[in-house]
């Protein structure tokens, strides 16, 4: 069943057109790889998903929604998430309070004051998201720049479900991990596949893509140049597609860059 | 964790023997509160002295202490609070300005300590209506040293003497600065009106700011006789401005306090005169009239401490007897 | 992949309770405890119920700016006209009751007032202007002084009415108005920031704007209210120096928004925002406080308080940060 649809998106900054009729779909639950060189216009296009950026032509179909002319925030709330490479944490505030910010469950202050928070049942919460993505830290309460990257990431996906999404798109979410942490991430994102979330991976780390998602778009010059079921590809043809055609010389130099 | 346990410990210790070292003898009964503006200041560091001679001659003890700066009016007042809890049997006090201390006054009047005034900042109309009553008031008298510039000016030039004059105020409302400039003023109209005060400009105690004005001025006025500046430090910087524009003959200038700096200036022939309070003789009295007080005897409810002009021929000569007050 | 922290022990744990539950570091409290044991020792006087309300009452107006700088700092700003704005709030207020003859409730509620209306400039020019808030606030600290010389012609403003004066005079109980309403504020100021949604989308605010911007937090907005709660608390604490001193003085609190910023950091707020706690900023008050009263006490010349306090700083950052690198060096 098919979840999101993109056809023909184009969008262009004054002079500089960055997507010239990008197609795309995504199944319920599907993980998708989007892969591309630096320029290729994958930022662009995940932002014309969440609408921070409005595309100048083409369609955007989401749940059987057409999310063209709504904003980010009426998006979101039909379930779209975005987790940038930043994480948007606040680093010296603590699990839950990272979670909930902005939403935070309300109760009155012996009984008379409102917009107190209800921090209880906050942690609760918070711990049962946890608990839910299979994750474990080391403590609600103590802030979250405190904690390894990897754990920092749950943090962010925490929050990202709780906005019951359907699609979640992270931007490189194991780029500046430890290869010991990498495994945990890429398990998180298997659990939200299995809890029936579309994932949208953006990676310079072929080795992750290709060990978690189930289709592989290559974008290339503003165009989804590729679309690879990732059981059937492999790490050479993935690097082919994004360096151009069949140029495997140079496919084997990007290679070893990695 | 534990480490950090001990290190605090340490500290703690360090800081405790360092503290029972500087630890200053523990108050007795009859001890007077000497409370002052600020001791950043030759003119308080004097009066200290003064106190500090004034109380080794009467045999009495005293402690004294002293805000941060001259404006530091709520940590002045928050210091004489704590005076208080010494049970100083008078509070001889500098006040900031006329009302900062007041709180604390009518507290140490309720707990039966005698009040005093010292150098004159506290207002009477204002006393009068918090219902509270000084044992004395001591100081120099302000007014009366503005027209001692003034007697000194007109004795230099003449009573005929013609031109214009500038007078440079203190800050602006402050209560001081005000009395000697009004004081100079009134005494040279009244003894020579050919001398004309062109403008009376507040220099904010600033030497820098008391130059800027001169300079101004002598530009407007280039024909200026003298000028008469609320304090030292500013005779200073007109001096400087003068001198710079090549008119130290044509100018004499007046300045009040009798600070060190003035006295060298004024032995180096530029500035011409600064009269000169005696700080050391105001801390000195106070503390023996204070002693008077308690003893039964009654005190003149206003003590004006005299001031003396210095010029350069009192300095050379050195045979005034009030010279040795001069600090 | 996420290990459980070998923290264990009485230490760690009462740590963490002082951090879950009281938001502070449980190292300033214990130098306040020191501290004053020390004081005690050393001065006969120190250890005594009027001199715990002198501590109290010479705390007060430091203390209101404290919470406001505790507000703006935990919330990544900076208001360094505070002092200023007090002075000018006391002048307002003495001159609207004595020479407009206005009722008190109208004379200290103009002290607030033009302490808010100062802020509410502050967080318009800062979030509209884009001027930053060092230099806004700057400006403010020489705008509102100027203004109160202005206003008071230099003077003091004296002879409050009746009503005015007690509330900085009165002693309902013996215990000092002026205390009274700071340590009401305070615990106001407490539960707000520890415990509310506003007071938690400051600290996070001070951390991550983009995060704050990024959870849907009004951001300019926030922050216009927090420079203007800011001045309204300046004002208040105006309104109790004023109502001291039966008088509204244009040069009260010279210089009291680098102490009251000293305050907020030895309890513990982080000067680049995020962190913080009113209750941690009125122990680093009363450090402050223990330490300015026990050496008045002793009768050590200010020059050496001065140094006192600002060692005292130093060594709060330096234990602050010591445990922040110990934590997040798990």
């Amino acid at each position: 069943m098919t979840l999101l649809t993109l056809s023909g998106i184009r969008k262009s900054f004054g002079a500089v057109d960055v997507l010239h009729g990008v197609d795309l779909s995504v199944d319920k639950g599907e993980v998708v790889g989007l892969v591309g060189d630096n320029g290729a216009g994958k930022s662009t296009l995940m932002k014309t998903i969440t609408g921070i950026y409005r595309a100048d032509a083409g369609s955007i179909e989401f749940d059987g929604t057409d999310v063209l002319p709504l904003d980010p925030g009426a998006r979101r709330e039909l379930g779209i998430e975005m987790i940038y490479q930043d994480l948007s944490l606040a680093k010296q505030q603590d699990v839950a309070s990272n979670i909930f910010l902005g939403r935070e469950p309300t109760r009155k202050l012996f009984g008379l004051f409102p917009g107190f928070i209800d921090k209880a049942r906050m942690d609760r919460e918070a711990a049962s998201i946890i608990a839910r993505l299979g994750a474990h830290l080391p403590s609600i309460n103590r802030s979250v720049g405190s904690f390894s990257g990897g754990q920092q990431q749950t943090v962010a996906i925490a929050r990202a479900l709780t906005f019951n999404p359907k699609l979640v798109i992270m931007d490189e979410p194991t780029a500046a991990l430890a290869v010991r942490e990498v495994q945990g991430v890429l398990d998180l994102i298997r659990r939200l596949k299995s809890e029936g979330i579309a994932v949208i991976l953006i990676s310079h780390r072929l080795n992750d893509v290709l060990a978690v998602t189930d289709r592989i778009v290559v974008l290339r010059h503003g165009r989804a140049d590729a679309n690879l079921a990732t059981a059937r590809t492999s790490m050479s043809e993935v690097v082919s597609r994004i360096v151009g055609g069949g140029d495997l010389s140079a496919a084997a130099m990007h290679e070893q860059r990695g | 964790m534990q480490p950090f346990f001990a290190r605090i410990n340490r500290f703690t210790l360090a800081l405790g023997v360092a503290m029972a070292f500087a630890a200053p003898a523990i108050a007795e009964d009859g001890e007077y509160g000497v409370l002052m503006k600020t001791l950043a200041n030759p003119f308080w560091g004097a009066m200290a002295q003064g106190v500090e001679d004034g109380a080794k001659e009467a045999g009495v003890k005293y402690f004294l202490q002293a805000a941060e700066s001259d404006q530091a009016a709520e940590p002045q007042l928050n210091l004489c609070n704590t005076m208080l809890e010494r049970k100083p049997v008078a509070m001889i006090t500098a006040a900031i300005n006329s009302t900062n201390l007041l709180p604390c006054l009518k507290a140490a009047q309720d707990a039966g300590i005698k009040v005093v005034d010292l150098d004159g900042n506290l207002d009477q109309a204002v006393l009068d209506k918090e219902g509270i009553k000084i044992t004395f008031r001591i100081g120099s008298d302000n007014v009366a040293a503005g027209a001692q510039g003034a007697d000194y000016l007109v004795e230099k030039l003449g009573k005929d003497a013609k031109g214009p004059v500038l007078v440079i105020e203190g800050l602006s409302g402050n209560v001081t600065g005000q009395r000697r400039a009004q004081g100079f003023a009134a005494r040279l109209k009244e003894l020579a009106p050919g001398l004309e005060v062109v403008a009376s400009l507040p220099g904010d105690w600033d030497r820098g700011k008391a130059a800027s004005i001169t300079n101004d001025i002598l530009t407007r006025n280039p024909d200026l006789v003298g000028i008469f500046a609320a304090n030292d430090g500013m005779a200073l910087g007109a001096v400087e401005a003068v001198y710079a524009a090549g008119k130290g003959d044509q100018v004499t200038i007046i300045g009040v306090d009798g600070n060190s700096d003035a006295v060298k200036s004024i032995k180096d022939g530029r500035l011409n005169a600064s009269v000169a309070q005696l700080p050391y003789l105001v801390g000195k009295q106070a503390v023996e009239n204070v002693k008077k007080s308690i003893a039964g005897e009654s005190v003149t409810a206003d003590i004006a401490v005299p001031t003396l002009v210095l010029t350069k021929d009192v300095l050379d000569a050195g045979k005034e007897p009030m010279l040795q007050y001069v600090k | 992949m996420i290990h459980e922290t070998a923290q264990s022990g009485l230490w760690a744990r009462a740590q963490r309770t002082s951090v879950e539950q009281l938001h502070i570091r449980l190292e300033s409290f214990i130098v306040l405890i020191v501290l004053s044991a020390i004081m005690a020792v050393l001065s006969p006087f120190f250890l005594s119920l009027s001199n715990f309300l002198n501590i109290l009452l010479a705390t007060s107006t430091i203390g209101v700016l404290a919470i406001a700088a505790t507000y703006v700092i935990g919330s990544g700003g900076l208001d360094l006209s505070l002092g200023s704005v007090m002075g000018l709030s006391g002048v307002a207020g003495a001159y609207v009751a004595v020479n407009l003859g206005a009722p008190s409730p109208i004379g200290l509620a103009a002290c607030v007032l033009a302490g808010a209306a100062a802020g509410y400039v502050n967080g318009q020019l800062i979030t509209r202007a884009f001027v930053p808030a060092f230099i806004v606030t700057l400006g403010m600290l020489g705008l509102a002084r100027g203004l109160a010389l202005v206003i008071s012609d230099g003077r003091v403003i004296y002879g409050l009415p009746a009503v005015m004066v007690y509330v900085g005079q009165g002693r309902p109980l013996g215990i000092p108005m002026p205390v009274i309403i700071f340590v009401i504020t305070a615990i106001v100021a407490h539960c707000v920031l520890a415990y509310s949604k506003f007071g938690r989308h400051t600290m996070a605010l001070g951390d991550s704007e983009s995060a704050a911007r990024a959870a849907g937090i009004r951001v300019e907005r926030h922050r216009r209210i927090l420079y203007t709660l800011s001045g309204a608390l300046a004002g208040l604490a105006g309104m109790l120096f004023m109502a001291r001193i039966n008088s509204g003085d244009p040069t009260a609190g010279l210089n009291y928004e680098l102490t009251a910023i000293t305050a907020a950091i030895i309890g513990g707020t982080n000067l680049f925002g995020g962190r913080g706690s009113i209750l941690g900023t009125m122990i680093g008050a009363l450090i402050m406080g223990v330490l300015q009263n026990g050496l008045n006490l002793l009768a050590v010349q200010s020059y050496y308080q001065q140094m006192a306090i600002g060692a005292v700083l130093i060594l709060a950052v330096f234990i602050d940060q010591y445990q922040v690198r110990k934590e997040s060096r798990v």
